[in-house]
């Protein structure tokens, strides 16, 4: 029997954390399982300058030391590998991608999803947010974008 | 401590083009508050969503901060730097010595001095917060705080034109699933 491919979106938050549980709770038995922790991060902004003097060429200059949280960032994901690896999953069936954007997040992870054909994708909804209105429901544009796939949502 | 002004015309040039060239609010916010980080030579900087139902501020989009600080528990609007007024900034100068602060020993392990608060107004109402947190104490000079008002500006606007933008996608998605059958 072929492995089911798990996808994992995340984001470092508290709700995250309970999606992390989840998965562990959930599928944590099962032999036949590989996990992808997916974490899609917006790349540092590009900005213009043709004159090595100006403000927006130190500004630009200054930029390029800011990769640090990028780095705090994979460097939290691969606590996360090591924290399922812990808890059970074997160590060649969790992997992570850590990778640039510019679009939305959500289409990041329904083009990682059709790239890679998963089974199940394990997303978190927390109700009665206010950055919904303005960014739009990650929850509802993967949902209602994919098909043939195990969704499971906590919230 | 300085008072020197900060934000010259390049910059508020920058800033505003990241604004007006971005699609996603989230990914406009992620790169205003990396620019104002890389301009200002500060340590973060947070644009956050009020949320009136929770009464709790939302991160729209950060910089700069760790992981264990942004996560170190809801962010209340009353007790999040308090006296927080409408049109009214918020600095708080040296953190190790203000009673204003909701997670003050977080902000202190985290290596914030001084934290820089902006409502963002919308048809007057306040909508969101523009807060950018310093190294160490920071005076920060009236003319500064005055661009940081105009921008806070923009952000409204940029804010209430994507809830626009999303609510027509959302009419169109609704609108496009009505069968063909159902108009016959």
């Amino acid at each position: 029997m072929d492995a089911q491919k798990l996808l994992l979106p995340y984001n470092f938050s508290p709700n995250d954390q309970k999606t992390l549980a989840f998965v562990i709770r959930t599928f944590g038995s099962q032999e036949n399982i590989e996990v992808t922790i997916f974490h899609a991060f917006t790349p540092l902004s590009e900005i213009e300058a043709s004159d090595h003097q100006s403000a927006t060429a130190k500004l630009k200059r200054r930029l390029s030391y800011l990769t640090q949280e990028l780095t705090e960032r994979e460097m939290a994901l691969q606590e996360v590998r090591q924290h399922l690896i812990g808890q059970g999953f074997h160590r060649d069936n969790v992997r992570y991608v850590f990778k640039s954007r510019k679009g939305e997040i959500s289409a990041a992870i329904i083009e990682q999803t059709k790239e890679h054909d998963y089974d199940v994708i394990v997303l978190n909804h927390k109700p009665g947010k206010v950055t919904r209105f303005f960014t739009g429901s990650v929850f509802t544009k993967v949902v209602t974008a994919l098909r043939d796939i195990t969704v499971c949502i906590v919230s | 401590m300085q008072t020197e002004d900060r934000i010259n015309i390049d910059i508020f040039k920058v800033v505003t083009r990241a604004i007006a060239e971005s699609h996603h609010l989230e990914i406009m916010a992620k790169h205003l508050a990396q620019l104002l980080v890389g301009a200002l030579e500060i340590k973060g900087v947070t644009i956050f969503a009020t949320n009136v139902e929770t009464k709790e501020l939302e991160d729209l989009g950060s910089f700069g901060l760790s992981i264990r600080y942004m996560n170190k528990g809801p962010i209340h609007i009353n007790r999040s730097i308090k006296s927080v007024e409408k049109h009214k900034a918020v600095v708080v100068k040296d953190v190790k010595n203000s009673d204003l602060l909701e997670y003050a020993a977080d902000a202190i392990q985290e290596g914030i001095g001084a934290i820089v608060s902006v409502p963002i107004d919308f048809s007057g109402r306040v909508i969101g917060l523009l807060r950018l947190y310093h190294h160490d104490q920071w005076d920060i000079s009236e003319r500064d705080l005055d661009s940081l008002f105009v921008l806070a500006e923009i952000i409204g606007l940029a804010m209430m034109y994507a809830r626009m933008n999303n609510a027509i996608h959302d009419v169109k998605d609704i609108v496009g699933d009505v069968h063909e059958a159902w108009l016959e």
